[in-house]
This record gives structure tokens, C-alpha cells and sequence, in this order.
């Protein structure tokens, strides 16, 4: 039997995308955070919350990820920051080379900060870098406190894990300090919060957190430019 | 549900070999693949997914090979390498919390076996 060396990564082609994406961003600046959670954890309510604070302090733009339809950017094109839609048709997941022509679309578009909701799954995104910042992550109570075990890689790739749909804790069976432990099993240094897009609790929270990732991405370009208009 | 995609990566990434190399046309026998426990790919699926994509191309027939890699990590701070059990990704031996995957997020072909070209019966006299 003859053998013959290959290694190749199976998940390159993705990642080499993604690394240009992350470098067209940087050359302009551009802070994109990418949102996940499993399908009604409430990442569009989310945006809905967010929309117009952040609206008002940055240049926004949103990029939606969906599998068919266009019913999220229907709820969130009222809010006056443009919305790109992608539409996968049969995948699970947006992956880089899906991302990239909308970047040119969000940078033409002039904005400065770029949310992206993937489609509603807790496995695939996970496996596949956008070139985005940060990753989000919503669970919602009603999900069940045991799924970060269940879906490690998804809590690894997030930078803040946020605990929503808190206003329905004392209906559930959600133990939260479960969840809190589990979460920190899988990943000790992630940022951790609770919320409630019903109530608005905690959105606050998240807003602060993401306003402090943008001015750590623009500290961190000022120090070491990309590209020439990242000033 | 995405080992479709990463089935297709697969088979370019060996077609690409195989052209590489002296014997492009030669038929490949298994392919060596090494996933780590926290790849985040389900071998049965990939091996199906496989099945069918590679169907009807020279590498249709070819056997997947899973070399299974653990999961481990090492410590920032007392750099201890050790194995993470029951998803825990907190130091054994210190405690520290910071820690970094050291192996376990492999998903990469490794090597290829190719089958022998039918032998050639040279006479003698």
C-alpha cells in the first residue's frame, strides 16, 4: 500500500475567507459582532433592543442570516440603519464566503459597527468564522440549563454568553446557577449577563459590552493600523 | 448538519493531492482523517455524507479512516498540559482558569493510501 501525505484543513477554505473578511473590516474600521443562539432565543428581539441605542452612537449596519424568507429584516428595517439580508436556501449556517459581498454592501453603506444574526442553530455556526469581532450568544431559560455541555463549541466561540428570557425563570424548571457553572466550566473567562427582551432587563448590559469591544477594536487599530483609512 | 460542506472540502482537498503526485489516476484505497473530540463533526456523518458525494467521482469506493484525537489543554499558568474531562476547562493541577485547547480541534485529511497498480506479470524466457 502506497501512502501519500495530504494535510489539509477541512474547515480552510472557510477560514482563509474569513481572515479576508477580518482584514477588510480592519482596514475600515468596521466592528462586526456576529449573534447566535438556537432558533427563538431571541436574537432579533435582541436587535430590536439594541437597534436604537446603538443607532444613535454609531453608524449601524445588519447583516441577517436566514435559511429562506425575510421575516427578520421586516421587524427591524423600521429603525433606519440599513439591513442586508442572506438567504443560505439549504445550510445551516452563514458562512465567510456568504458574508463577504454583503461587507462590501455594509462598508459602502458607510457603517461603522455591523451586527450579523446567524441563523438559529447552536451547532453549525460554531464551526464556521465569519471574520467577525466577537460572537454573542443567547440562551434562552426555556432551553434548559444543561445545554452548554450539549453544545460546547458554540459557548467556546462566544465572547459574551447571555442568559435571556430571565422574566420567565420563576415559570420554568431553569436553574440558573446551573447554567452560570456550566457556562464557566466551558469557557472560565466569558463574559456572563442575564436578560429579558420582554422587560428590557439587563439589555443595557449587553449594549455596554459590546460599546467597550468597539473601542478596544479602535484602540487596538490605532496602535497598529491596517490598510490605509483605518485612522 | 454541515458535514456535507466539510465532506466536499475533503474530496478536493485529496483530488488536488492526487493530481499533485506521480500517480494521479492511481485508485485510493482510505483516507486517513483526524478529527478531534471537540471538532465539532460527527464522524458517522461524514462518513455518509462522504458516501454520497464521492459517488461517481474516482475517489467513489475509498474508505474514511477517523484517527480520534482528545481533548486537551494547557495551563497559562503552570503550564501543565492535561486531559479536559466532562468539559471542564479549569487546570487539574492548579485550578487556574486560564487555560487554551492544546489538541482536540483537529478536522484535517492526513494521508492518503493509495492501491496498488495491478502487477505486471513479466515472462521470463
Amino acid at each position: 500500500m502506497h501512502q501519500i501525505d495530504v494535510k489539509a484543513g477541512l474547515l480552510e477554505p472557510n477560514d482563509a475567507i474569513a481572515r479576508e473578511n477580518r482584514e477588510f473590516l480592519a482596514a475600515r474600521g468596521i466592528y462586526a459582532v456576529d449573534i447566535m443562539s438556537a432558533p427563538g432565543s431571541g436574537k432579533t428581539s435582541l436587535l430590536e433592543w439594541m437597534l436604537p441605542v446603538l443607532a444613535e452612537r454609531y453608524r449601524v449596519a445588519v447583516v441577517e442570516g436566514d435559511i429562506v424568507g425575510n421575516a427578520d429584516k421586516e421587524r427591524l428595517d423600521g429603525f433606519g440603519v440599513p439591513v442586508f439580508q442572506i438567504n443560505t436556501g439549504a445550510a445551516c449556517h452563514l458562512d465567510a464566503r456568504m458574508v463577504h459581498p454583503a461587507l462590501h454592501q455594509v462598508a459602502e453603506a458607510g457603517a461603522e459597527v455591523l451586527l450579523i444574526e446567524n441563523v438559529g442553530n447552536l451547532v453549525c455556526p460554531a464551526e464556521f468564522d465569519l471574520g467577525e469581532d466577537d460572537v454573542v450568544m443567547l440562551l434562552s431559560v426555556t432551553e434548559g440549563h444543561d445545554k452548554p455541555k450539549k453544545y460546547p463549541l458554540m459557548f467556546r466561540r462566544a465572547g459574551l454568553v447571555t442568559v435571556n428570557k430571565v422574566d420567565l425563570l420563576d415559570r420554568t424548571n431553569f436553574d440558573l446557577a446551573a447554567a452560570t457553572a456550566a457556562v464557566r466550566d466551558v469557557h472560565p473567562g466569558v463574559a456572563l449577563l442575564t436578560t429579558s427582551c420582554r422587560t428590557g432587563e439587563g439589555i443595557d448590559d449587553v449594549i455596554a459590552w459590546i460599546e467597550w469591544r468597539i473601542a478596544a477594536k479602535r484602540a487596538a487599530l490605532q496602535h497598529a493600523p491596517i490598510g490605509a483609512g483605518s485612522a | 448538519m454541515h458535514e456535507a460542506s466539510i465532506a466536499l472540502n475533503l474530496i478536493e482537498a485529496v483530488e488536488q493531492r492526487l493530481e499533485a503526485q506521480p500517480r494521479p489516476r492511481a485508485r485510493v484505497a482510505a483516507i486517513h482523517v483526524r478529527v478531534g473530540e471537540l471538532a465539532g463533526v460527527s464522524t458517522d456523518s461524514l462518513d455518509f455524507a462522504f458516501e454520497c458525494l464521492s459517488a461517481g467521482t474516482p475517489l467513489a469506493g475509498a474508505r474514511l479512516v477517523f484517527d480520534l484525537v482528545p481533548l486537551t489543554m494547557t495551563c497559562g499558568a503552570c503550564g501543565r498540559t492535561s486531559r479536559v474531562e466532562d468539559l471542564v476547562f479549569r487546570c487539574p493541577a492548579c485550578g487556574s482558569e486560564d487555560t487554551r485547547v492544546s489538541t482536540g480541534r483537529e478536522l484535517e485529511v492526513r494521508t492518503l493510501e493509495l492501491a496498488e497498480e495491478p502487477e505486471v506479470v513479466h515472462a521470463s524466457n
